[in-house]
């Protein structure tokens, strides 16, 4: 049997490494733009033995562009070939650099293990799925979507009932009566999918720990989510006076600026609904509650109409400053006191979050007692 | 292996011809990941540490994609072990089979190689398990840190120093010496720097032996090859890294100037400083597209001294700051000094530096840099 001291290396290397990040998460975290090209860059430059280096930045060899040398970035056109020749650090040194979901799962861990949230048990595939990836159908429900109707099952139903109903043989079918839907078998398969939406307010003031919290928030659903919904669809919505759909990576990358108009955000989240019937339905938003004065009775609205229509609203009041609560979040913290498929969460610090967590963890356990208040229901429901 | 080996037989029927002579070859065939844990090692077997755990994956991700994954790994040992990797087409096995014997050659008659320790993979298994055996008696955190020391110093060998007395102002071999380790400790510190000479002399004649290999390649593939396969082979040997593009144009103006004999001789008595300094001229500097860089104005010089005076520092110190013991004669206190006073040290590392020394000296620490007396002991740094 092989040793296989690489990975072993890589492992303890992998270990360090970690450590790194507890230590340094929460400034990580904060970056403004956290994800450059899928990457998220920290400040460490390698993982490195304490050799001693020249401080200032100094000349050092290079090739042109087109050359093979290789090693870090560095001017465009110059490639440094130090490295290459042995040993050598002259030249703009390479930052350690993580695959965004590789930093989503060590600050997860890390997370998890601040909170001392319980550790949950992956699924069998895991990340954001989009809807290519469906699920086996290989059950029959009276249920379902039009394009999975079985047309078998569905044409002989149609018979009997009108050989039953009119004495006629004859296949006249009337899809509520009839229809036989292919579905996965719940036995079989344990795939939810949901819709996540999440939207954030970048106007002005919404920087630094603000960031921090959010997006420490943010990890952390996804922890809880990824587990119970390995086929997810997640969208990205950022507001500040207007709304606008972005990638994960822009939303992950933003610059604030401008005034405050929640229902914009509210709006822009509604139109994500469109065409994913099937899914369960998450709403978060994240916002400090200051929405310009002229939007706060259409802000209600919108948000009365998110009720409705997802299966379930958070709202994050993200206060870092641990101020009273006020504005548009005052009104929210009391509709979610009465509406089962709000919730209302004041962020103050990482505990707030493990308490926001654990109300909407509950939410979610509750399984449908906590759906009533929902006027849609999936027919696909929990299954949990 | 079985399909190479008329192709290595004819190989070396022609290597012979041009003069050649090595120990025997044994190859290897292996897959993409044993070749990135040797590569990132430096030998197989050689003992786990963390540190090797970031360039294994880097490794490990670039095999799959880039140009610059490596094709080919030959260890100086006799006799010498080559690892051809078994996703490389038949061709670039062909090319790296013909590779390889321009570097047994060179192993095996080059005046610096031939002294080295041709027994280093049965050495490095023996350090593994020598130091596997002191981690289950002093415990895995203390060799560890232990380890991190010795190879922070062991950056200090150098494989060429040949008079006793400027050895003895080289740290790592200072310490052996006066130190006051437990016999473990001084074992485990005489392992790690007889690993470093043996890395340091490689490093030392990269550039040569990576070109003579390169060039002993091209002139056997020549006479190997079609036409077309020689057009399809050109464009990879374009693309090697620069220590190959540069060695191999060294030895290709050798051969101009005085013939294959010439470059033969140049094979057995050079290492890199003398190749550089005697081979490199403007006109080479500039087909290769070499210059130095200097970022704070972004000028680019590339007159051949400029470019041959930093090649050679590179070459002689690594790049990396020359810090010797003061007094070696007077071992009571450990005074190292930054031979180069001008420059500055990045004072970041200077503490963890001194941190590292002092878990070998026990004794307060000193160093001579950026104009300042810094010293290290049990209570931390301090600065005068």
């Amino acid at each position: 049997m092989r040793i296989h001291r690489g990975r072993i290396a890589q492992h303890k290397h992998d270990e360090l490494l970690r450590a790194y990040l507890k230590q340094n998460l929460h400034e990580l975290i904060q970056q403004k733009e956290l994800v450059v090209d899928g990457k998220v860059k920290t400040q460490l430059t390698t993982l490195d033995l304490p050799t001693l280096r020249y401080g200032d930045e100094e000349a050092y060899l290079a090739q042109g562009a087109g050359a093979g040398g290789g090693g870090g970035g560095g001017e465009e056109g110059v490639q440094p070939v130090g490295g290459m020749l042995g040993g050598d650090h002259h030249g703009p040194e390479v930052r350690v650099e993580l695959d965004f979901e590789e930093f989503v799962r060590l600050a997860q861990e890390v997370l998890v293990e601040e909170l001392e949230l319980p550790s949950l048990q992956r699924p069998p595939r895991g990340g954001e799925v989009e809807t290519e990836d469906f699920p086996e159908l290989d059950d029959l429900d009276r249920i379902g979507l039009a394009a999975d109707l079985n047309l078998e099952e569905t044409l002989v139903a149609s018979l009997l009932r009108n050989v039953r109903e009119r004495g006629v043989l004859d296949f006249d079918v009337d899809l509520r009566q009839d229809g036989w839907y292919f579905v996965e078998d719940p036995s079989a398969s344990r795939n939810h999918r949901s819709l996540e939406v999440y939207v954030l307010d970048i106007s002005g003031s919404m920087r630094g720990d603000y960031l921090a919290l959010v997006r420490k928030t943010i990890f952390l659903l996804w922890y809880a989510l990824e587990r119970r919904y390995p086929t997810n669809l997640r969208r990205y919505v950022v507001f500040q006076d207007v709304a606008e759909e972005k990638t994960r990576e822009e939303f992950f990358s933003v610059e604030s600026s401008g005034g405050t108009h929640i229902s914009a955000g509210f709006e822009k989240a509604l139109e994500m609904l469109e065409g994913v019937s099937e899914y369960d339905t998450y709403l978060f938003l994240f916002t400090d509650g200051e929405t310009s004065s002229g939007d706060f009775e259409l802000a209600k609205r919108k948000y009365e109409e998110a009720l409705d229509r997802f299966d379930l609203v958070c709202y994050g009041h993200v206060n870092p400053g641990s101020r009273g609560v006020g504005g548009f979040s005052e009104y929210v913290q009391e509709v979610a006191r009465k509406r089962s498929n709000a919730t209302f969460a004041n962020l103050v610090d990482l505990d707030s979050v493990r308490e926001a967590l654990r109300q909407f963890l509950a939410r979610v356990d509750g399984g449908g007692k906590a759906r009533c208040g929902s006027t849609r229901r999936s027919s696909r429901g929990w299954r949990s | 292996m079985r399909e190479y080996e008329a192709v290595i037989a004819r190989v070396e029927e022609l290597a012979r011809g041009l003069g050649l002579r090595w120990d025997p070859v044994v190859f290897r065939m292996s897959e993409v990941e044993e070749i990135a844990e040797v590569a990132s090692m430096g030998l197989p077997n050689r003992f786990v540490h963390w540190y090797w755990g970031g360039a294994y994956k880097e490794l490990r991700l670039q095999q799959d994609k880039s140009l610059l994954s490596i094709l080919e790994l030959v260890l100086n040992s006799r006799p010498a072990y080559a690892f051809l990797r078994r996703s490389n087409t038949y061709l670039q096995n062909v090319l790296v089979i013909a590779h390889v014997y321009g570097h047994a050659d060179f192993f095996a008659n080059n005046h610096w190689f031939r002294k080295s320790n041709k027994n280093m993979l049965n050495e490095a298994e023996r350090h593994a398990r020598t130091f596997r055996q002191y981690e289950a008696q002093y415990g895995r955190e203390t060799v560890e840190q232990l380890l991190d020391s010795c190879l922070t110093v062991a950056s200090t060998v150098n494989a060429f120093e040949r008079d006793p007395t400027r050895r003895r102002r080289r740290l790592v071999y200072f310490l052996e010496e006066h130190a006051p380790l437990e016999p473990y400790e001084r074992e485990v510190l005489q392992a790690v720097r007889e690993e470093a000479e043996y890395f340091d002399l490689i490093q030392r004649t990269h550039v040569t032996n990576e070109g003579w290999a390169t060039f002993v390649e091209a002139t056997l593939l020549r006479e190997l090859l079609s036409a077309r396969e020689w057009a399809e082979v050109c464009v990879h040997l374009c693309a090697r890294p620069t220590p190959y593009t540069l060695g191999y144009a060294l030895f290709g103006a050798i051969r101009r100037r005085s013939g294959f004999e010439g470059a033969l001789e140049a094979r057995r008595y050079y290492e890199d400083v003398r190749l550089i300094d005697e081979t490199l001229t403007q006109d080479l500097v500039d087909r290769l597209d070499l210059f130095v860089y200097d970022p704070r104005d972004r000028s680019r010089n590339t007159q051949v001294d400029a470019v041959k005076e930093m090649l050679i520092e590179q070459k002689l110190y690594r790049g990396e700051p020359r810090v010797e013991v003061e007094d070696p004669d007077h071992p009571r206190d450990l005074v190292l000094v930054h031979v180069e006073e001008g420059r500055k040290l990045d004072p970041r590392r200077i503490a963890l530096y001194l941190k590292a020394v002092h878990r070998l000296w026990r004794h307060p620490v000193r160093l001579r840099a950026n104009g300042k007396l810094y010293t290290y002991d049990r209570r931390g740094l301090s600065t005068a």
